[in-house]
């Protein structure tokens, strides 16, 4: 089920071209890589979605409606460029965070309570926040933007500046969410999270969608046909490979021609008697393709 | 939409906020305390002053010209207070209170026959200086005066008790004793009448004018504390915001409308709950003179008074709104004071023209004002506390209809500027602003 739509959107800011007609849908239940360089217009994009800014044309749909300011309860948020307000108790803030997003005050207040267990910091709920470290302070962001429990969240590098304890606490958090059917839209450049924790990606660069889909789809339509291959004793030679390169250890790399799938390949290294400890397909890797998208896209004249 | 829940959230988040706020209460209860502070600073000299008016100034007075024909000693006061001021004292049972606090200063005129007597007596301190009245007075007028070589604060009024003395003197025996106290004394005591539009005799006095003035200029200053000082709030909560980096969550939540709105009335009722304090504490503080406001038969401003909170709170949303949204295009707190000024001197335009309102109550000036939404909420309490008869209701109906349209319209372009200004980090240019409100429908 499709829980958003960008409907060819458009957006400039004085003479320059943010966005140049992105469409893409994110489905139920997925967790959805944003992915692009600086200066793509993935923030503007998500500041469309959440309403902050309008675009100069095309249409935002959530939940299979045109969206509207009521949906936004549905929705949560963790911008990029974030703050608390520093001079008050992290539970006070926690909860007027809650109560704007349509929750009561009591229903609010406990749940921020249930929240700072859930990233390990019920300790903290008294203090005033510019007493918190900055990693202390992101969680605390971040537990308030997912304490609402929204259908459809926006995490804008949520994991940056923290330790790889707290990163592997924040990823679980997004298993966690996936489970329960609810959608996370990731935006990051950290292109091990994706590979790790996303199921779909859209990729933009200056302002137009260049790479859309499933990761494993989106790595397999970037990769070169390669194979990874142990045997035991001598690789049997096959028809069908245009290289092939020794690593040590019985492994050896093989390229096949544009177009052979590497299962073919398999069925005959086994006609040929080949004994396969390991048979991997070669998948790019994301930063890969991200390098790949960034540098093959043609400079642009970025001006409307 | 506007979605009044969460209106209701920023406004009481922004409310307990601002009360919390050490300054806020600073402000709140320490500007009573300081206003004690001061009246007891002019209060202490006071007290001494009029504890050495009570010690009779002694001069000395060489009648050449043969005008006073002093035999001894003569004791002359200060002029009384107002009879009208004095009965109701009277009537309210505080005229011995009040007399004492009101002593009259007295000054004694003492006969010398010759000047060098009377330079002797003060260069020995035995009086405060000398009146030589010369031969020639009554055709020249001029009168030459002694004094210490040291400074004198006290030498005016006691040369205009002195020029009463003269004028006795003058009038002695040229004509009967009723006729010369009222030339001395022409206006001792006046009697004041109001004549209604419908011809009905109403006081007059000065305590009612006073009442009649006193209602809207109390209505204009606690306006412009209000509308200043909570305006400094509601700049300083966004200058934080735009710094602290919340605004994009607020703004993911909630529109600028309602962000807006709730700030202007979670910071307006934080404000409004200051000046609460402050004539609740004036009032305690003054309980004595609900007495003497009664017993000055004052007709009170009813109607006046009644729509002073509606107005307060529709005129105050109407001027927060404009500087709310025209200070959050300032990148600092700095520049959004110096943004916003334009209307912190638009809301004080009546108090700038009160010497000409107060000479047409219901002039042109004052009519014209009354329909311009910057000035009209002072002007209707104003027309209303000095004449109710010649404002007629379809002109407080009239003015009220456009005041509300106008606010609900401030709400709208300060919402549009306020979106703009919490998503600038540089105070955007006129062109920017204007094509991001177009945007913004």
């Amino acid at each position: 089920m499709i829980v958003l739509s960008f409907l060819d959107i458009v957006k400039s800011y004085g003479s320059t071209m943010a966005l140049r007609g992105v469409s893409f849908d994110v489905h139920a239940g997925e967790i959805f890589g944003l992915l692009g360089p600086n200066g793509a217009g993935k923030s503007t994009l998500i500041r469309i979605l959440m309403d902050i800014i309008r675009p100069d044309s095309g249409e935002v749909r959530v939940f299979g409606e045109v969206r509207r300011r009521h949906h936004l309860d549905r929705l949560g948020y963790l911008p990029e460029e974030r703050g608390l307000y520093k001079k008050l108790t992290v539970i006070d803030v926690m909860t007027y965070f809650g109560a704007l997003k349509g929750l009561s005050r009591q229903e609010a207040k406990r749940r921020s309570a249930e929240w700072l267990e859930r990233v390990e910091l019920p300790q903290v709920a008294t203090w005033k926040i510019d007493r918190l470290s900055k990693g202390m302070s992101q969680k605390v962001q971040i537990a308030a933007a997912l304490l609402s429990d929204p259908e459809l969240c926006v995490l804008d590098e949520p994991t940056s500046g923290l330790d790889p304890v707290n990163v592997r606490l924040v990823q679980q958090l997004l298993i966690d969410r996936r489970r329960n059917g609810r959608t996370t839209i990731l935006s990051t450049h950290q292109m091990n999270q994706v590979e790790a924790l996303c199921d779909r990606v859209a990729m933009i660069h200056q302002g137009r969608l260049m790479v859309y889909g499933d990761v494993d789809e989106v790595r397999r339509g970037h990769s070169r046909p390669e194979v990874r291959v142990q045997v035991r004793g001598t690789l049997p030679s096959v028809a069908g490979v245009t290289t092939v390169a020794d690593d040590g250890d019985g492994l050896w790399r093989l390229m096949l021609p544009e177009g052979t799938a590497p299962s073919e390949l398999l069925v005959r290294l086994i006609h040929a008697g080949a004994v396969i400890d390991r048979f991997e397909p070669m998948l790019a890797p994301m930063e890969d393709i991200f390098l790949q998208v960034v540098r093959e896209a043609r400079p642009e004249q970025v001006t409307a | 939409m506007t979605h009044w829940g969460k209106i209701g959230t920023i406004a009481t988040f922004e409310f307990f906020t601002a009360v919390k706020r050490p300054g806020y209460l600073i402000t709140t209860f320490g500007m009573p305390v300081f206003m004690a502070l001061y009246a007891g600073v002019v209060a202490i000299p006071a007290y001494f002053a009029s504890r050495a008016d009570r010690v009779p100034s002694v001069y000395g007075v060489v009648d050449q010209g043969r005008v006073l024909n002093l035999q001894k000693e003569v004791t002359a006061g200060k002029p009384e207070m107002p009879a009208e001021i004095k009965r109701a004292l009277e009537a309210s049972g505080q005229s011995a209170a009040m007399a004492e606090a009101f002593v009259q200063s007295r000054v004694v005129f003492r006969p010398f026959a010759s000047e060098p007597e009377a330079r002797r007596a003060l260069a020995g301190r035995t009086i405060k200086g000398y009146f030589v009245v010369p031969p020639d007075y009554v055709a020249a007028g001029i009168i030459d005066i002694y004094t210490p070589d040291t400074l004198s604060i006290a030498g005016s009024q006691d040369r205009n008790i002195f020029a009463g003395v003269v004028r006795d003197g003058l009038l002695k025996g040229r004509v009967d004793d009723r006729t010369k106290a009222r030339v001395v004394d022409p206006l001792k005591e006046t009697r004041r009448y109001s004549v209604t539009r419908t011809g009905d005799l109403t006081d007059g006095g000065q305590a009612a004018n006073v009442i009649r003035i006193v209602v809207p200029l109390l209505f204009l200053v606690l306006f412009l504390m209000s509308v200043l000082m909570t305006s400094g709030y509601l700049m300083q909560g966004t200058a934080v915001e735009k710094e602290n980096k919340v605004v994009e969550v607020l703004l993911a939540s909630a529109n600028p409308d309602e962000i807006l709105t709730g700030k202007l009335l979670g910071l307006g009722a934080a404000g409004l709950l200051q000046i609460v304090v402050w004539l609740l504490i004036l009032f305690v503080g003054g309980i004595g003179i609900v007495p003497l406001i009664i017993a000055s038969r004052v007709e009170m401003p009813w109607v006046a008074l009644a729509l002073a909170l509606p107005l307060f709170i529709i005129g105050f949303l109407f001027f927060g709104s404009l500087m709310l949204g025209t200070g959050s295009l300032g990148s600092n707190m700095r520049e959004a004071q110096q943004l916003a000024m334009v209307w912190s001197l638009t809301a004080a335009l009546p108090m700038m023209m009160m010497s000409v309102l107060l000479r047409e109550p219901h002039g042109v000036v004052a009519r014209a004002m009354t329909w311009i939404p910057f000035s009209s909420a002072a002007l209707i309490m104003f027309r209303a506390s000095t004449d109710l008869d010649a404002l007629p209701w379809w002109e407080i109906a009239g003015a009220m209809t456009v005041l509300i349209a106008s606010t609900w319209l401030a709400i709208r372009v300060g919402a549009r500027l306020f979106r703009i200004g919490l998503l600038s980090a540089s105070r955007p240019k006129l062109s920017e602003v204007l094509r991001q409100a177009r945007l913004a429908d």
